[in-house]
């Protein structure tokens, strides 16, 4: 955490560099948490990217209160929430953009995902309301609490709790169901 | 049949093999940089000097007076046995004693240089030798200034300047001393008790469950601080746990909507690294060195019973009249004591043939230099040609190393 108090510090100085650790620091975090989140996990990079370069453009105006990594990750969270919002709206728009949203997808191999156990996870959760998904994967993924996770989405803490609770059911009965098979 | 806690347990510890190639990489920090550098030109020039502003305008240093409230926290906790952790600072300040090396950075807000401190103790835990390098950003006019302090003397050679200026002076050398042992926990909270008794500092301690993690202290200040000289709002202290001495430390501004603004970090490095001896000592000088010993000489002309509007006249009026009758000795001593060969070349090209008039003495328009400008009129000839000279300044002050003496510092030609 010291580390990244100077990092920030030499960030917010103009110094390239510290953005560059900050980035190989955090990105491998920054995917991970993306591509659980995301319905569609070709958009994990764009989403990265974005959070970056938006972070990139913020160092006078950065004002960081909590630690970098949490700052990151709830940067990562509220933009996945959005994207998957936009591809829900795009999704019902009709058949005819639907080629549109496949063309523009990420070529897979310009992101590296070999893991068979994250497609599995990806699918597990993305049969999970988004609220769920959300809460569940922010707590035990990105270690935050319960209380953050209720003011990122204002929101009561009870209802971040009771989220958390029904999404873990759901993703047991979904998990057990596979097994199962 | 998989339970909640193991679900849980599950995706905690799911290692997903994810990550981007190093083309892509390239490709992201590329714009970010990008993206980083575009940002920075847009940042308004008008925010550093408004940060600067901000920190303080009082003669100590912000470094120094960062180092105040590291003293406030020690003393605070000294005598507030009611800290609920298992860590106290009198475990730091315990720690301290033993230091005899220690190495010191200040980072300040959109400055890339920063200021660098050697420090050497004696076995008593008193200051034995200083080196410090202060960027140009510190003191625009003088430019960078590497000083060391040692055997009770002061060099500070002024890069851009060319110029070494020594001097021995007890106030000097007692504000250097006292500036440097703000850093010292072991005699910061002595001076600090006053305020820690008045309550005006809140302390907060977070020790983690990391053995590798700092303790952080945060430290925050009631505004009634500000009358005390502390210039910043809050500090966090980070403490190394196996050591107990402070790695860092940080000053924090209120701003609106009670956030707080990071303004600086200093860091401690190497305690109790042996520094090199050659360290303390300046043997990188150019060759070409303009030398002013103002231990071997007096500089000036002394006040006596003179109003300092008086005696500023008077040194300017000595000044220009040293130099009409080429007395480059007298002239280089009321100049800060400006060697005689290197007051030759630069006004032999000057002649003055009276002095037209001396004005009134205005207090020096640059913040911090201190003194007067006082205005005047020179009747010059250049190739056979008169004309009227009216020179930036001069400006006039107290001799630092030597009491009751005034001389020249610049703005003559």
């Amino acid at each position: 955490m010291l580390e990244d108090k100077v990092l920030i510090w030499k960030f917010k100085c103009g110094s390239s560099d510290a953005l560059c650790s900050i980035y190989q620091k955090y990105k491998k975090d920054l995917l991970k948490l993306a591509a659980i989140l995301l319905s569609d996990v070709s958009d994990t990079e764009d989403i990265v990217h974005d959070v970056f370069l938006s972070f990139a453009q913020s160092a006078e105006k950065l004002k960081l209160r909590g630690n970098l990594k949490s700052y990151l990750l709830t940067c990562t969270a509220n933009r996945a929430r959005n994207r998957n919002r936009t591809n829900r709206q795009r999704q019902t728009a009709g058949l005819d953009k639907a080629e549109t949203i496949t063309s523009d997808s990420k070529k897979p191999e310009e992101l590296i995902i070999a893991n068979e156990e994250l497609r599995r996870w990806s699918n597990a959760m993305g049969k999970l309301p988004y609220e769920q998904r959300e809460v569940v994967i922010l707590h035990l993924r990105a270690g935050m609490r319960f209380r953050q996770i209720a003011k990122l989405q204002g929101i009561s803490v009870n209802t971040i709790k009771g989220r958390y609770r029904y999404g873990l059911d759901k993703l047991r009965s979904i998990l057990n169901g596979e097994m199962e098979k | 049949m998989k339970s909640a806690e193991n679900i849980e347990k599950l995706i905690k510890n799911l290692d997903l093999d994810i990550d981007t190639n190093e083309k892509t990489d390239q490709k992201i920090l590329k714009e970010l940089i990008e993206a980083h550098e575009k940002s920075k030109k847009m940042k308004s020039v008008s925010i550093e000097p408004n940060i600067r502003s901000k920190i303080m305008k009082s003669p100590i240093t912000k470094l120094a007076a960062a180092v105040i409230i590291v003293g406030v926290v020690l003393s605070f906790t000294i005598w507030n046995k009611t800290t609920p952790t298992a860590y106290a600072l009198e475990q730091t300040i315990q720690a301290s004693h033993s230091v005899r090396y220690l190495r010191i950075k200040g980072f300040n807000e959109g400055m890339e240089e920063q200021k660098e401190f050697w420090l050497e103790f004696d076995e008593q835990g008193s200051i034995k030798n200083i080196r410090a390098h202060m960027p140009e950003w510190e003191s625009p006019s003088d430019g960078a200034r590497v000083v060391i302090w040692r055997e009770g003397k002061a060099k500070i050679w002024f890069k851009k300047k060319n110029t070494l200026l020594t001097i021995k002076e007890k106030r000097f050398a007692d504000k250097i001393s006292e500036t440097v042992q703000l850093f010292d926990p072991k005699f910061a909270f002595q001076r600090f008790s006053e305020m820690e008794k008045s309550g005006l500092v809140k302390i907060d301690i977070e020790e983690p469950q990391k053995e590798t993690e700092a303790i952080i202290v945060t430290a925050t200040y009631s505004p009634e601080c500000k009358e005390f000289g502390v210039p910043v709002d809050r500090t966090i202290l980070f403490i190394d746990q196996a050591t107990k001495l402070l790695t860092s430390l940080e000053s924090y501004l209120l701003i609106e909507n009670g956030d707080y603004e990071l303004i600086d970090v200093v860091e401690f490095h190497d305690y109790n690294k042996r520094i090199d001896p050659a360290v303390f000592m300046l043997d990188e000088l150019p060759s070409d060195v303009i030398e002013i010993d103002q231990t071997i000489q007096d500089i000036g002309l002394e006040q006596g019973n003179l109003s300092d509007e008086d005696i500023a006249v008077k040194v300017v009026r000595e000044f220009y009249e040293a130099l009409i009758a080429k007395d480059y000795v007298k002239a280089g001593l009321l100049y800060g004591g400006v060697p005689v060969a290197t007051m030759e070349e630069r006004f032999k090209d000057l002649k003055i043939i009276r002095i037209i008039s001396i004005g009134e003495p205005k207090p020096h328009p640059t913040p911090g230099v201190g003194g007067f400008m006082v205005p005047c009129k020179l009747e010059i000839e250049k190739d056979g040609i008169k004309s009227v000279y009216e020179p930036y300044g001069p400006g006039i002050r107290p001799v630092r190393s030597q009491p009751n003496r005034w001389s020249i510092h610049g703005g003559v030609k």
